[in-house]
């Protein structure tokens, strides 16, 4: 069962069955080390949004996996990704969160390369023989889907549409509720840790069946959209939806009948909204897009659309993360800004209604399973999943069914 | 201006709000606020505009009241149990307000918060607080208090207690 001792292999084929995944997966420092490596370094891992960086120069540092990362505007207006170290002595290039910089000169020797990652310039040249074009910085695979930027450290693999697959329709669903279908996450992003292993976030968010207990405060004390699904089980009209790839849903759309109920208003009251909408999309599908509202899916392995959030999951070690989040601002739509704030602080991060407790609950299984490794049962709703046409695994709110899709693809990846 | 007499009235209330906050006194501590109350942490002491920018919270009157009412459900499992918390607050500086009959405090504090109900870590929580304040100084009315942490714009664990 599991691992015997610290010596013999993982066996990821044992650890993580149909039904059931092992406790050791969230705790065992090997497990978290080949996830790095094979899930983050080795894969696609969502990087920002070009949005973050409108002007050429503008850059933010993000961790891929155990790597620092610079997203940059280059000058030919091109988003680039560099690994965050100079290529001469290894150096950190960039200790800034974000900002901008007509070049990025490295502090130890001064070497300077060009937004394009080109090394333009090596102090005292005389004494260096080496072709300057040798010491470009680092530039892993980059690829967007409608302004989201990922990278994959591996120079072979698939591509960013074959790792996205059918998942690219989530965020058409997202950035086609803005009348011009593009996003701009300028509001900056609030950090809150959790001192738990970063499985539980994408486990987490896409859980249908936690809402009415581990929320049962948020549900008494607010009147919201989530409401509704506290109710007796075969009343329920949400689902939950494996996408493939790992990649996870909580379809709450199916039960929403008016338009604009994921944002807790009517039509009236925001009446420029709607009618940009109309005007972009046409009168029928513009309603039938405010209708269904944005997805509730983590994309595989460290991204969420969370509705009107963006969400970054960042492991920090094999017990702590940090959870990122950000309002999904709607270019066009800039009379929504407000309201979507307070929406996202109110639902996401350290002081939020909801969030709160998830980190709470989080740091309470990763206590229990750091004393023993349990099975962790995930056969919720086998009996009654049904796929769909496109292939969708589809099946009841409180069902495990998107678990199980994340465990899935888990599994393949890291049985490489 | 601030007289010593106004001084003194305003540290009283600072402390007192410091011990409510402590012990999570809910009612009592929701009962300082105004009616245009703002009660706002900031990711830090930047340039931050709550109309643009994601705030760790951002409370109107309404809002507060809602944070309290779910603090009293009995479920809201990131404080129960509550957080035991003291708090030392220090470099207190008194202004006059924007109005007649309103005052600005600004005080720096380091808030130890026990995180009993999960991680049973110490948490260490530190910055600079500005309050402002109207009416009878003897029982005055909270409608400002800004809390910019130092590690504001960091990873910071959950901050579902009063801060």
């Amino acid at each position: 069962m599991g691992r015997m001792d610290n010596f013999s292999p993982i066996d990821y084929g044992e650890l993580v069955q149909e039904d059931r995944i092992h406790g050791s997966l969230y705790i065992d420092e090997d497990v978290y080390n080949d996830e790095m490596d094979r899930i983050f370094h080795k894969g696609w891992a969502f990087v920002g949004h070009d949005s973050e960086i409108p002007n050429v120069g503008d850059y933010v540092t993000r961790m891929v996996g155990k790597q620092s990362v610079i997203m940059m505007r280059s000058k030919d207006m091109k988003v680039r990704v560099f690994l965050n170290r100079c290529q001469h002595r290894g150096n950190q290039l960039c200790n800034e969160k974000q900002g901008n910089k007509r070049a990025l000169a490295c502090p130890y020797h001064g070497w300077a390369y060009n937004t394009e990652g080109e090394l333009k310039d090596v102090p005292y040249k005389g004494g260096f023989d080496k072709p300057l074009s040798d010491f470009n910085l680092e530039q892993p695979r980059t690829d967007d889907y409608r302004g989201f930027v990922w990278a994959c450290l591996a120079q072979e693999g698939i591509s960013l549409l074959e790792h996205l697959g059918r998942a690219t329709e989530l965020f058409d669903r997202a950035c086609d509720l803005s009348p011009e279908g593009e996003l701009n996450l300028t509001a900056g992003w609030d950090r809150h840790r959790y001192l738990a292993n970063w499985k539980m976030l994408p486990e987490n968010d896409t859980d249908g069946y936690h809402v009415n207990f581990t929320h049962r405060s948020f549900v008494e004390a607010i009147d919201s959209q989530y409401g509704d699904f506290v109710q007796e089980e075969e009343s329920i009209e949400g689902v939950v939806i494996d996408w493939g790839m790992g990649h996870t849903e909580i379809d709450f759309a199916r039960g929403y009948k008016e338009p604009l109920k994921w944002f807790g208003v009517t039509e009236a009251k925001v009446p420029e909204y709607v009618q940009a909408m109309k005007d972009a999309y046409g009168d029928e599908e513009a309603m039938e897009k405010l209708r269904v509202g944005p997805p509730h899916a983590c994309i595989f392995p460290n991204l969420f659309l969370g509705e009107m959030n963006i969400v970054i999951f960042q492991p920090e070690a094999v017990g702590g993360c940090v959870q990122w989040h950000t309002p999904m601002f709607l270019k066009g739509a800039e009379q929504l800004n407000y309201r979507l704030l307070r929406q996202s602080e109110g639902a996401m991060g350290p002081s939020s209604f909801l969030v709160a407790d998830d980190a709470t609950i989080a740091q309470l299984t990763q206590r229990t399973l750091e004393q023993g490794q349990p099975w962790c049962d995930l056969s919720r709703g086998m009996g009654r999943e049904v796929e769909e046409p496109n292939g969708n695994l589809v099946s009841h709110m409180t069902d495990e069914t998107n678990n199980r899709g994340f465990w899935k693809h888990y599994k393949v990846v890291m049985e490489g | 201006m601030v007289t010593d007499a106004d001084e003194k009235a305003l540290t009283r209330f600072v402390y007192r709000e410091a011990r409510l906050a402590d012990e999570s006194s809910y009612d009592e501590w929701e009962a300082l606020w105004d009616d245009d109350a703002v009660y706002w942490v900031p990711r830090g002491d930047g340039e931050f505009d709550p109309a643009k920018h994601v705030s760790h919270l951002y409370d109107h009157r309404q809002r507060i009241a809602t944070r309290i009412r779910q603090l009293k459900t009995g479920y809201r499992y990131s404080q129960i149990p509550v957080s035991p918390m003291r708090r030392m607050i220090s470099n207190l500086e008194f202004f006059d307000g924007e109005n007649e009959g309103e005052f600005e405090v600004q005080y720096n504090f380091i808030l130890a918060e026990l995180a009993i109900q999960s991680t049973h870590e110490m948490n260490f929580w530190v910055g600079r607080t500005t309050i402002k304040v109207r009416g009878d100084l003897d029982v005055p009315r909270l409608f400002y208090k800004k809390i910019a942490l130092v590690d504001g714009d960091e990873p910071i664990p959950s901050l579902s207690f009063i801060i």
